[in-house]
């Protein structure tokens, strides 16, 4: 019985989810090279979801059969996108665009960052980030 | 081994086999998108706290255990393999060399779940933990112990779908040792498999996210 009645177009095979394998741990590699090299901030970001969302395609079209199969799938997969984007977006923007004493106390978006610039002068001081324990630190 | 699988049923409301398939596999996907949502909240979340509390997040995320991250990276990624490789096998009839491949896949998850149990036990020594339980001397500040609330809501949902997948493709494997699988009938690893690879998915975005940035 060959599987006549089954999917139209091109099939991946064993081979192509062995390279698909091999890509997925090269750009895994690549991200981790990318953080020891402690690069700018922005850059880091950018390189890191960019390999991410890299990495994702490759899986959803080619691991997940996207690629083969189309019509409503796709209609679906790309409705989930659209909202994610809005669901991420619009919450930043809120975020973003508040009025600053809205946000919690001590926050402080990032320079550099859109809308970051509206901050209020601050009569009180945050509380300093401390990386090492002070003398006489008890815990909780 | 190929084994021609017997016939799968075909429920009396679809004209064929072929859309049978096709309506399994769109509902699947449109579960799937419930997933993805569900998980795009957190990352909302994250997104939200990493934006309030840019230097926060910086240095506590250098707290996370890249090495063991990254480990797990590679583990999922592979399991992802196991996967593709036994739908493919599904599809040829070649159910022992499913079973087979499936069992290597629970086999990768349990080991990510145990590397990252190993993590957690390190964050819970330290006292890193989430929100007001947050007591680790090393590092304080505004923000630091909301790093370690959205750590662990993402990484313990994502943990609890491992499980969830482990659990399912062990089902799968089981039909897969009976023999059931074959050219006509693959919908169940099809699935399963799917299943899997968003589990993979989600890790491609929180392991950078989370340890990384």
């Amino acid at each position: 019985m060959a599987g006549s009645s089954h999917r139209e177009g091109a099939h991946f095979g064993p081979r192509h989810y062995v390279l698909v394998w091999v890509a997925l741990m090269v750009l895994t590699a690549v991200t981790v090279a990318v953080w020891k090299m402690q690069m700018p901030y922005a850059l880091r970001v950018t390189v890191a979801l960019s390999i991410a969302a890299v990495k994702a395609t490759l899986v959803v079209l080619i691991f997940m059969h996207l690629w083969e199969h189309g019509g409503a799938t796709r209609l679906v997969v790309a409705t989930s996108l659209l909202f994610m984007v809005l669901l991420i977006g619009l919450t930043l923007a809120d975020n973003a665009t508040r009025f600053p004493y809205a946000n919690p106390p001590y926050s402080a978006p990032a320079e550099g960052l859109p809308f970051a610039s509206e901050r209020p002068p601050s009569n009180v001081p945050p509380p300093p980030m401390r990386t090492v324990p002070e003398p006489g630190y008890q815990g909780h | 081994m190929r084994t021609e699988a017997p016939s799968p049923r075909l429920a009396h409301h679809f004209p064929s086999l072929e859309t049978q398939e096709h309506a399994a596999r769109l509902g699947m996907w449109l579960f799937l998108a419930t997933e993805i949502l569900l998980f795009t909240v957190l990352f909302t979340a994250y997104a939200v706290y990493r934006y309030l509390f840019p230097a926060a997040f910086d240095e506590a995320s250098k707290l996370a255990h890249v090495a063991l991250g990254a480990t797990n990276t590679v583990v999922l990624i592979t399991s992802s393999l196991t996967v593709a490789l036994a739908v493919h096998a599904a599809r040829q009839g070649e159910n022992r060399k499913v079973a087979l491949l499936l069992a290597v896949t629970i086999a990768f998850g349990a080991v990510f779940m145990v590397l990252k149990g190993v993590e957690y036990h390190h964050h819970f020594a330290e006292g890193q933990l989430p929100g007001r339980y947050y007591h680790f001397a090393g590092l304080s500040g505004p923000g630091v112990p909301m790093y370690f609330t959205v750590y662990f809501l993402m990484t313990g949902l994502h943990g609890l779908h491992v499980l969830i997948g482990m659990g399912v493709l062990a089902w799968v494997a089981i039909k897969a040792g009976r023999g059931e699988f074959g050219p006509r009938y693959s919908t169940p690893v099809e699935l399963g498999g799917l299943y899997w690879h968003l589990v993979d998915l989600i890790w491609i975005f929180l392991f950078p996210l989370l340890y990384l940035l």
